[in-house]
């Protein structure tokens, strides 16, 4: 039996011989349980070494391997060859609405700030010491934010996002998930600190519930929720402090 | 566009699309529930228009009436309906999406709390043009 074949175009960018990306065709066997980073690696490997990407576990876990696959933002590991029409090459694009650095590679580096920015650690008014014992919760406390601890750091929601196209300020689906993960959690304390970061001009207020970030998650994090229920809360917040200004929950 | 990264090569930064909404079928889901609220607000205005020309007494009140009966008001009001109707669709989903209801340790399915959403948007619809139509 002959060999399956399918064709990839991919997207290359290599500010030392052209200022814009352009497209290389590749030619790649395939069977039914290859996916686009095997065919990635199968290009690096056996065709132009020169083609540079982002990868590491292979079993949707990482998060490394995010590209938009058909203008869709993918796991490159979860995504198979077999998926996608015989017909047509598969586009394979770095993540979109980030900077790109080389080929498939973009600079993650403005996301990881946001990270940061929103405090994703408990936050404790008063630190107890290690001898008084770990911080213990319920099952049910656990249930209420497990879901919003799941993102991989895979960058596809700041991708579908439109938002973060026209704003790149905007804070961002997977920060503003992770801040409110930390805000759930029994154990936290840090609410009113990570408020002055989700209610600035550029956080929670930007999004637009477009909810792409929601249904491209690989996780099913499901941000958008997690940003409009941030909403909700901020606006109770505001309206408690404007019935009852002398103080309540932090 | 290129940007610089620490003088070290520079960094490809892709234009955003003016017609971006257009690209992919979640964006023009979005932007077909954004638009459709003009229907909302239009239905708004016809209300407000309704009122005032009752402010104005009985002919500005029967004049407005004609009007509401012409084939062009009709139309209208029938893409006006359309764009309440699925933007209020969409809107609950949207709500039934962000609402937790929780049932002790069980949170109950989206699918129900939109159900019960429709239902009461159903229920108050139906009172109201009870007493419109019956009173």
């Amino acid at each position: 039996m002959s060999e399956q074949t399918k064709m990839l175009r991919v997207a290359r960018y290599r500010p030392e011989r052209a200022p814009t990306p352009y497209f290389d065709e590749y030619e790649v066997p395939y069977a039914d349980d290859t996916v686009v980073l095997d065919a990635l690696n199968h290009i690096k490997d056996d065709i132009d070494g020169s083609l540079s990407f982002r990868w590491s576990c292979r079993m949707g876990v990482c998060g490394s391997c995010g590209m938009m696959v058909n203008g869709e933002p993918r796991l490159t590991c979860s995504a198979f060859l077999r998926e996608f029409p015989a017909q047509s090459a598969i586009v394979v694009e770095p993540l979109q609405y980030f900077p790109v650095i080389r080929d498939l590679v973009v600079d993650m580096s403005d996301f990881l700030d946001k990270l940061k920015e929103v405090k994703p650690w408990l936050i404790r008014a008063e630190e107890k010491a290690v001898e008084a014992g770990e911080y213990l919760q319920t099952p049910e406390e656990i249930d209420v934010y497990t879901q919003f601890s799941g993102c991989i750091n895979c960058m596809l929601c700041y991708s579908a996002c439109p938002v973060v196209g026209e704003d790149p300020e905007f804070l961002g689906p997977a920060a503003i998930a992770l801040a409110y993960r930390y805000n759930l959690d029994s154990r936290d304390e840090g609410r009113g600190e990570r408020r002055e970061v989700l209610e600035q001009e550029t956080g929670i207020w930007d999004c637009t519930f477009v909810g792409a970030c929601t249904e491209v998650c690989p996780k099913d994090v499901d941000p958008a929720a997690a940003i409009q229920r941030s909403k909700v809360d901020a606006a109770k917040h505001g309206l408690q402090a404007l019935v009852w200004p002398f103080g309540g929950r932090a | 566009m290129n940007g610089t990264q620490g003088g070290r090569s520079p960094l490809y930064v892709r234009p955003m699309p003016r017609t971006w909404w257009l690209q992919t079928r979640r964006y023009r889901r979005f932007a077909s529930r954004e638009l459709t609220s003009v229907a909302v607000a239009a239905s708004s205005v016809i209300l407000l228009a309704l009122l005032f020309a009752l402010s104005r007494g009985r002919d500005a009140y029967e004049g407005f009436l004609g009007w509401l009966d012409s084939s062009g008001a009709v139309v209208l009001s029938a893409i006006i309906l359309a764009g309440v109707l699925y933007h209020t669709i969409t809107w609950l989903r949207l709500t039934a999406h962000i609402q937790v209801v929780r049932l002790g340790r069980r949170v109950l399915p989206r699918r129900l709390v939109l159900a019960g959403l429709l239902a009461l948007w159903g229920g108050v619809s139906a009172i109201v043009a009870y007493l419109h139509i019956w009173l």
